[in-house]
C-alpha cells in the first residue's frame, strides 16, 4: 500500500525523515519496501501481511507509528455522527438474507448529487496513494477507503427500485454485468448486492454498471458493510477479479467502522459540496461483533521473548497500540478492539509487546539442556556416495525439473502423476524417469554449442499406481555425450560408446559395494536395442543404461552424435550392496602370468567366457582381464578372438610353471566345451 | 715395441678425447680394446717376444689398458651428460601452450550450498530427516494452522495432484509428519525441493530448495532462536556477518519473524522464522505450557545468490554447464 507522508501526518505528528520512518515502521513489522516520491512528496510503499488487514489504510499505519514513537494519534472523527435511522429510512430499505456472508450493512443517501472532478487536494493524495480520480463521488468514497480502510460503494439511486437493497446470494443463472463493462455469470455461493429483483453489485468486490454513478446522477446510495472475508476470497478468485475493495474485505474490515466511514463520506461530500447528505442511516446489524478479553501472563511473556521485561513495561507496549490493558490479579487482561482480529492468544499478545519493544533488543542465545546429536538423513546417506562417486567418474551434477511434459524419453513402465490445475503442458506432469530432463540438459547444451556433455542428477520420480496411490522413489541418473576425454590441442579421442556408460555404471556399483552385476540386452523403446542392458545384481534388476535409439534422437533434433543415459534406482542398488570392505594383507609371494588368445563364436558373451575361465581357475586364478577383441581375416568369419591376462597367486607359497600349466590346461579344457579353442 | 706402444698410447689418448659422442667412443673403444682391438692385438702377440721382454712389456701394456679403458669410462661419462642435456634440451616443449583437460566431475551449486547447511545445522545439533515432495494437503496447510481460504495461501498457490495431494510448498511440512511421532524434546531439519505455481521469471520460480529446522524444548525463546539464527547465519556467510530480525506473519508461528543479513552495503532478507505456534504443538499432543519452540527456513538458492552475486534464480535449473562449470566444488 502506498502511504502519502504527507497525508499520514493529517493523524500523527510524526517528525522523523521518511527514510527513519521507514526502518522504524520495518522493523515493527509494517514492511516498507520502497520509499518513493510523487512530485517530491515522499510516500512509504509499505507491505503489509495478510494478517494485518487493519493496516491497509491512513489510520491503520498512522496508529502504528503513534504506537512505534509513542505520539497520540488524532482519529478523522467526523462532526456529526449518525446513529438513527432518520430520513434515510425513508428512501432507502436494506434487507439481509444472509446473515453468514454479510454480518452488516449500512447505507446513507446524499440528495442533489453534482458530479464533478474531486478538489485538487483530494485528487493529488488519490494520485499519491496509488489511485485514479475519477469523480467527487467516487473519489470521497475511494478516499475514505484509503483513509479508514473501510470499502464504500456509491449506486445511482434512482436506478435502485424503491431504494430497496437486498443482499442474498445468486441464483442459479444469474448474471451482472460489473464497472469493468464485463458480464459475468454468478455462481449460487456467490454474495450480490441486488435490488428488488437482480444482482446490482458483486458484494465487496465491484458494482454493476447498471447503477453506476453517471454524470447525470442525482441522488446516490452510500453502502458501507462487512463481509465474510472468505467468501469475498472465493468469489474474487472465481471471478477473477481482484479490486482494491475485495483485497481489504478479504483481509479482515473493522466492523465496528462501517457507520463511521459512511459519515465521514458524507462529511466529505457536503464539505466539497458534491451533495446534500439526508440525516440517518439504515443500518442493518443483526449481530454485533463484541470486544474480546484477551490475557497475558508477564512471566509468559518473558518465557517467550527471552526478556525481562516488567508489566508497566508492558502495559504501556499494549496501550500504545490502543489496546486497553489492566492488571487484575497479576496477568494483563488486555481488550482486543473489533479492528485487531488478529489477536486471539496470549502468544498474539506477547507479540505485540515484542514488536513495540523492539525485537533489536532480543537478546542472542544458545539454547541449553538437553544434548542433542545431529545428523544427515537415510536418504542424504545414500544419495552423497553416489553424487560422488559420480563425479568420480567426471560427470557434472544437474537440478532438473520434477514438473513437465510427457515425452517420448518417459519411463514407459510408469504411469505418470497428472498436476490437477497445471496452467501450461510443460508442468503437466511429474516426472517418472530422469532420463527425459537429463537428456533436455544435454540438448539445452548442445544447442549453446557444449559438446562434452557428462551429466547425473539423484532425485525423486513420480508414478500413479494401480491402486491410484502415488510413489515417489530415488532414482539416480546419467546422460553422456562427447569424446571420452575432453579434447585438447594435440589428441582427438575416440566418441563416448556403450562401454563408457558401462564404466560410469561399474564407478556407480562399485560405490555401493555391489560386487557382481549382470547385464543382460534391454528390451525398451527408448534405447538402442543392441546396445543397451539391463544390469542385474542378486537376480534384481538395479537399473538400465546404453545408447539411444536413434529414431528418439531424431525426434529431439540430434543428429551424427551418439548419446548414453542410464537410471538406478537408489535404494534397490543399495539393498543388493554385498561387499564389505575388510582388509587383506598385501600378497607375499609372486605371482606367476599367462596370456591366453582365444577364438570364440560371435554369439559366446564374454561374461560366459569370464566366468568359465573364473570357475575352471579356482583359488589359484587371482585375476582375468581382457585386454584385446579381435575380428577380421586372420580368423573365421562368425568369430572373434579375445586376448585374456590371466594372474595366479597362492597365499602360501611361490607358485611353479607346472602347476600354473596344469590349471590353464583345466581352463582351455572348460573354454572348449563352450566352444572356444585357442588361438594358434 | 716400447716406442710403439707409447705411440699408441698418445694415438688412442687423442682418439678418447676428440670422440664427440658416445657412438664414436664406443667404435674408439672396439679399435683399441675390441677383441681384435690394437692393444688386445699386442698383447696376443706377448708370447712372440723374448722371456726377459715380456713381463716388461706385459706389465707395461697392461697399464696402457688400464689407463685407456679409464680415460674411455671418464669420457663416455662426459659425453652421456652431454648428450642427455642435449636431448632435454630438445624435448623442451611450449610450456605456454594449454594443459591437456581433464574430465573433472562437479556437484551442482545447489548441492555444495546443501551440504554447507547440513553442515552447520547438524553442528548446531539439528538431526536431518526425509520428507516426501509429493505430499499431503493437510502437512503442508492443515497441520500448520492455515485456516482454509487463509490469504496467506495466495503466496502459496499450489501444484494440486488430488483434493488431499500436492506437491509441498515449503519444507515446513515436515513438522506434522514428525511431531505425530516423537515427543519432545527434538531438533529437527529437513532440506529439500518445494514448488508454488507461480510465474517465472529472475526471483521467481515454480520449483525452489529451501531448508526447515525446528526444535521444541522446555523454555525455548525467541532468544534461542535468534542465537541458533545468528550462529546458523555466521557459519554460512562468515563470522562478521550481522543479523537482523524483524516481525512478520506466517501462520505457523507465533510470534513471527524475518531475518536478514547485513550483506555488501543492504540488508537481505534470508527467510522466515518463529515461536512455533501453540495450535501445532496442541494438535499433536504437545503441551505448550511445558514445551516451546521455534522454527525457521530459508529459500537454498538465496545463498549462491548472495554469495556470488547470481541474479537470475532460473540459471540453477537451467543446467548451462558454463554456468556449472563456474562453481567446482
Amino acid at each position: 500500500m502506498r502511504v502519502p507522508i504527507e497525508w499520514l501526518r493529517e493523524y500523527v505528528d510524526v517528525t522523523a525523515s521518511p527514510e527513519a520512518l521507514a526502518h522504524r515502521l520495518t522493523m515493527a513489522g509494517l514492511e516498507v519496501e520502497a520509499v518513493e516520491h510523487e512530485e517530491g512528496e515522499p510516500v512509504l510503499n509499505v507491505k503489509v501481511t495478510p494478517n494485518r488487514g487493519d493496516c491497509l489504510s491512513m489510520v491503520g499505519v498512522a496508529r502504528e507509528v503513534a504506537a512505534i514513537y509513542n505520539l497520540p494519534l488524532r482519529h478523522p472523527m467526523p462532526a456529526a455522527r449518525t446513529a438513527e435511522p432518520g430520513e434515510a429510512a425513508q428512501v432507502a430499505k436494506v434487507e439481509i438474507l444472509d446473515e453468514d456472508l454479510c454480518p452488516r450493512y449500512a447505507a446513507r443517501v446524499v440528495r442533489n448529487v453534482r458530479i464533478a472532478p474531486s478538489p485538487d487536494w483530494m485528487q493529488r493524495r488519490l494520485l499519491a496513494a496509488g489511485m485514479r480520480p475519477i469523480n467527487n463521488v467516487v473519489d470521497v468514497t475511494n478516499y475514505v477507503m484509503l483513509e479508514m480502510g473501510q470499502p464504500l460503494h456509491a449506486f445511482d439511486l434512482d436506478l435502485l427500485p424503491n431504494g430497496h437493497i437486498v443482499v442474498r446470494r445468486a441464483k442459479p443463472g444469474e448474471k451482472i454485468t460489473t464497472l469493468d463493462g464485463i458480464e459475468r455469470d454468478l455462481q449460487p455461493d456467490m454474495l450480490m448486492i441486488c435490488d428488488a429483483t437482480h444482482p446490482v453489485a458483486v458484494a465487496g468486490v465491484m458494482g454493476g454498471s447498471e447503477t453506476e454513478v453517471t454524470p447525470g446522477t442525482r441522488n446516490v446510495l452510500l453502502e458501507s458493510a462487512h463481509f465474510n472475508p472468505t467468501s469475498i476470497r472465493r468469489t474474487s478468485q472465481r471471478l477473477q477479479l481482484s479490486t482494491e475493495a475485495s483485497y481489504r474485505f478479504e483481509r479482515v474490515v473493522d466492523p465496528s467502522g462501517v457507520v463511521a466511514a459512511l459519515d465521514r463520506a458524507c462529511e466529505l461530500l457536503s464539505q466539497i459540496g458534491a451533495g446534500e447528505p439526508l440525516s440517518g442511516v439504515v443500518d442493518v446489524y443483526p449481530r454485533p461483533a463484541s470486544e474480546r478479553i484477551v490475557t497475558l501472563r508477564p512471566e509468559r511473556c518473558n518465557l517467550l521473548l527471552g526478556l525481562n521485561l516488567d508489566v508497566p513495561t508492558m502495559v504501556d507496549c499494549l496501550r500504545r497500540l490502543q489496546l486497553k490493558a489492566e492488571l487484575h490479579d497479576g496477568v494483563i487482561h488486555v481488550t482486543v478492539p473489533t479492528f485487531r482480529p488478529d489477536l486471539n492468544i496470549e502468544e498474539d499478545l506477547a507479540e505485540e509487546v515484542g514488536r513495540v519493544y523492539g525485537y533489536e533488543n532480543i537478546p542472542e542465545r544458545l539454547p541449553f539442556g538437553h544434548t542433542h546429536r545431529g545428523g544427515d538423513s537415510p536418504n542424504t546417506r545414500l544419495i552423497r556416495p553416489l553424487q560422488e562417486a559420480f563425479v568420480r567418474a567426471g560427470l557434472i551434477e544437474v537440478h532438473t525439473h520434477t514438473l513437465r511434459a510427457p515425452g517420448p524419453l518417459d519411463d514407459p513402465h510408469r504411469t505418470p502423476v497428472r498436476v490437477r490445475n497445471a496452467a501450461s503442458e510443460e508442468l503437466s506432469t511429474l516426472r517418472n524417469s530422469l532420463i527425459p530432463s537429463l537428456v533436455d540438459v544435454v540438448v539445452h547444451n548442445l544447442a549453446r554449442r557444449q559438446t562434452e556433455i557428462f551429466l547425473f542428477e539423484v532425485g525423486a520420480v513420480f508414478a500413479q499406481l494401480p491402486n491410484g496411490e502415488y510413489e515417489e522413489t530415488l532414482k539416480a541418473g546419467f546422460a553422456l555425450t562427447g569424446s571420452v576425454f575432453p579434447p585438447g590441442w594435440d589428441a582427438r579421442y575416440p566418441a563416448a560408446d556403450f562401454f563408457s556408460a558401462k564404466g560410469v555404471v561399474q564407478t556407480l556399483l562399485e560405490a555401493v559395494g555391489v560386487a557382481e552385476a549382470e547385464y543382460q540386452l534391454l528390451t525398451d523403446p527408448r534405447f538402442h536395442p543392441g546396445r543397451s542392458a539391463r544390469v542385474l545384481a542378486g537376480g534384481r534388476e538395479a537399473g538400465i543404461f546404453g545408447e539411444l535409439h536413434p529414431d528418439v534422437l531424431e525426434q529431439l533434433d540430434i543428429t551424427r552424435r551418439t548419446v548414453l543415459a542410464g537410471e538406478f534406482d537408489v535404494h534397490t542398488l543399495w539393498s543388493l550392496a554385498t561387499r564389505r570392505v575388510r582388509y587383506v594383507p598385501l600378497p607375499k609371494y609372486p605371482a606367476v602370468l599367462r596370456d591366453l588368445s582365444i577364438i570364440t563364436p560371435e554369439d559366446v558373451p564374454y561374461q560366459t567366457v569370464e566366468r568359465t575361465v573364473k570357475q575352471a581357475g579356482g583359488t589359484l586364478l587371482e585375476s582375468v582381464k581382457l585386454f584385446d577383441v579381435y575380428r577380421g581375416e586372420r580368423i573365421p568369419e562368425g568369430t572373434r578372438s579375445l586376448a585374456l591376462s590371466l594372474t595366479f597367486r597362492s597365499p602360501e607359497r611361490t607358485l611353479t610353471d607346472e602347476e600354473v600349466d596344469a590349471v590353464v590346461a583345466h581352463i582351455v579344457r572348460a573354454l572348449e566345451e563352450i566352444g572356444a579353442r585357442l588361438r594358434a | 715395441m716400447e716406442e710403439r706402444i707409447r705411440t699408441l698410447l698418445e694415438e688412442a689418448t687423442q682418439a678418447i678425447l676428440s670422440a664427440s659422442n658416445t657412438a664414436e667412443l664406443e667404435t674408439v673403444e672396439i679399435r683399441y680394446l675390441g677383441r681384435k682391438g690394437q692393444v688386445t692385438e699386442l698383447l696376443r702377440a706377448l708370447p712372440t717376444l723374448s722371456p726377459e721382454e715380456r713381463p716388461r712389456f706385459g706389465q707395461l701394456l697392461n697399464s696402457v689398458k688400464a689407463q685407456l679403458q679409464t680415460q674411455i669410462d671418464q669420457r663416455r661419462a662426459e659425453l652421456q651428460r652431454k648428450e642427455r642435456e642435449q636431448r632435454l634440451r630438445a624435448e623442451r616443449v611450449d610450456i605456454t601452450l594449454p594443459p591437456r583437460p581433464l574430465r573433472v566431475g562437479l556437484k551442482h551449486p545447489l548441492t555444495q550450498t546443501m551440504e554447507r547447511v547440513r553442515a552447520a545445522l547438524i553442528g548446531l545439533g539439528f538431526e536431518f530427516v526425509d520428507s516426501p515432495e509429493l505430499d499431503d494437503y493437510r502437512y503442508n496447510f492443515a497441520a500448520l494452522n492455515y485456516p482454509d481460504d487463509h490469504p496467506a495461501m495466495d503466496e502459496q498457490m499450489s501444484f494440486y495432484i488430488s483434493d488431499t495431494r500436492l506437491l509441498r510448498t515449503q519444507t515446513t511440512s515436515v513438522q506434522g509428519r514428525i511431531m505425530e511421532k516423537r515427543k519432545p524434546p527434538f531438533r529437527i531439519a529437513v532440506i529439500g525441493r518445494c514448488f508454488r505455481n507461480e510465474t517465472v521469471d529472475a526471483t521467481h520460480h515454480h520449483t525452489f530448495h529451501q531448508v526447515d529446522a525446528f526444535m521444541v524444548d522446555r523454555g525455548i525463546s525467541m532468544a534461542d532462536l535468534k542465537g541458533v539464527l545468528a550462529a546458523f547465519a555466521r557459519q554460512m556467510f562468515g563470522e562478521d556477518v550481522q543479523v537482523r530480525f524483524r516481525p512478520d506473519f506466517f501462520p505457523f508461528v507465533e510470534p513471527g519473524v524475518d531475518y536478514a543479513i547485513y550483506w555488501q552495503g543492504g540488508w537481505l532478507e534470508l527467510g522466515g522464522a518463529g515461536l512455533i505456534h501453540p495450535n501445532i504443538l496442541r494438535a499433536h499432543g504437545i503441551d505448550p505450557e511445558e514445551w516451546t519452540g521455534f522454527a525457521f527456513g530459508l529459500g537454498i538458492e538465496r545463498i549462491p545468490m548472495i554469495q556470488y552475486q547470481i541474479d537470475d534464480l532460473r540459471l540453477f535449473l537451467e543446467n548451462d554447464l558454463r554456468f556449472l562449470q563456474k562453481y567446482g566444488a
